[in-house]
């Protein structure tokens, strides 16, 4: 097809794109994958028969603090690494703070609680399959990502996948939240951030070949 | 015959707007735009330039929605055009010595490279037509000795002297003018 033909085919169908189209479309993408989280939480693990009770407490709003702060952070970043032109990505160390925080929480917790039951409190009774949970919860979000970003024009793969990873993964562990029972500070600094870095290392694994266009 | 940036934003947001006129006019203006950007990046491969004009006028086209129309159109599309350009590379498995990297990286700077040809074209204008295209075809479209010879119905000893001629002519104004 020489280049007059090509341009005449596709000033055929010229959609109007409106003014916020790229966040919306990750938007969508992002939603569509977390419904069907939200349904495989919901009808195979189950919420937690406590959870009316568990949201008045403090470790609940923790961990929900905690992982959608990070969700917030990579989703932003996803918005920046789906233009093409370069930006500078600096300000991700920002999502240092929640870690951070949620550590100080965790030193204050074992500094109240006797060393004995410390290995108990880190441990709980999930850590086991919480992290690939998490990781395989993530997966229907990143998914949808990857829908999103087929008319976005992300030009560092390997970053935006492993952005992608982390939006998934902070998400997925914000909709486990409603099933895990997990209470102790430690524990979700440990086994949920586990979780959603394994996310974040499969997408910049995966990143380079599956968003290539 | 290149177009502002500012013309070209113009069309890519009316274009955004759902309006096909605006937008083909877009894509009709960006060819000769991408021709020469990869042209001078590409040494040659002609083939190859066109299949890269085509497959960025299409990515162009499907993912409009990652342009920010706040920020200037020219640097959004190139930085599309050079990711084809790596893609087409990585595609071929070729490899590419490191002293060219620099002129694929190289960030097109629209409005210098629009004054820029602006003095070269008002230098140009300043030679006789045969040794100013000589060096038109030669040095700034990219073509080679033989290429420009056969395009102009001359010999290529004729090319190689016009642009000889042509430069030292130049050079001796461009002496003048500053002193």
């Amino acid at each position: 097809m020489n280049t007059d033909q090509l341009i005449q085919s596709l000033s055929a169908n010229v959609p109007a794109v409106p003014r916020r189209a790229l966040g919306r479309r990750i938007g969508f993408g992002m939603t569509g994958g977390a419904i069907i989280t939200l349904a495989l939480v919901v009808f195979i693990l189950g919420i937690r028969p406590d959870l009316h009770h568990a949201m008045l407490g403090f470790s609940f709003w923790m961990k929900w603090v905690y992982t959608a702060s990070l969700g917030i952070g990579s989703v932003l970043a996803v918005a920046r690494l789906a233009r093409p032109t370069p930006t500078s990505l600096r300000w991700v160390w920002l999502l240092a703070i929640p870690v951070l925080l949620l550590a100080g929480i965790g030193i204050g917790e074992l500094a109240s609680t006797p060393s004995s039951s410390w290995l108990a409190m880190w441990l709980g009774q999930s850590w086991m399959i919480c992290p690939w949970l998490v990781l395989s919860l993530a997966m229907p979000i990143f998914i949808g990502l990857l829908w999103s970003f087929r008319r976005l024009a992300p030009t560092q793969l390997r970053a935006a996948g492993a952005a992608a990873g982390l939006a998934a993964g902070a998400w997925a562990a914000t909709i486990y939240c409603v099933h895990c029972p997990e209470t102790s500070a430690i524990f979700v600094l440990t086994w949920y951030s586990l979780g959603i870095l394994l996310a974040a290392g499969v997408g910049a694994l995966v990143g380079p070949r599956l968003l290539r266009w | 015959m290149q177009q502002s940036e500012a013309q070209l934003k113009a069309w890519m947001t009316d274009g955004l707007d759902g309006d096909a006129v605006a937008h083909a006019a877009l894509l009709r203006a960006l060819v000769p735009l991408l021709r020469s950007f990869y042209r001078r990046r590409m040494r040659g491969a002609d083939d190859d330039v066109e299949d890269l004009v085509q497959e960025t006028l299409i990515s162009v086209h499907t993912r409009r929605a990652s342009y920010d129309r706040e920020r200037p159109f020219t640097a959004w599309l190139y930085a599309i055009a050079r990711y084809r350009m790596i893609d087409h590379f990585r595609r071929r498995k070729v490899s590419v010595p490191i002293e060219d990297v620099e002129a694929i990286l190289v960030a097109e700077g629209f409005e210098d490279a629009t004054n820029a040809q602006m003095d070269v074209d008002r230098l140009l204008s300043t030679l006789s037509p045969k040794q100013a295209r000589a060096i038109r075809d030669t040095h700034i479209d990219g073509l080679s000795i033989a290429e420009a010879a056969s395009r102009a119905e001359i010999g290529e000893s004729d090319v190689k002297i016009s642009v000889h001629r042509g430069f030292k002519a130049l050079a001796a104004r461009l002496r003048g003018e500053q002193s």
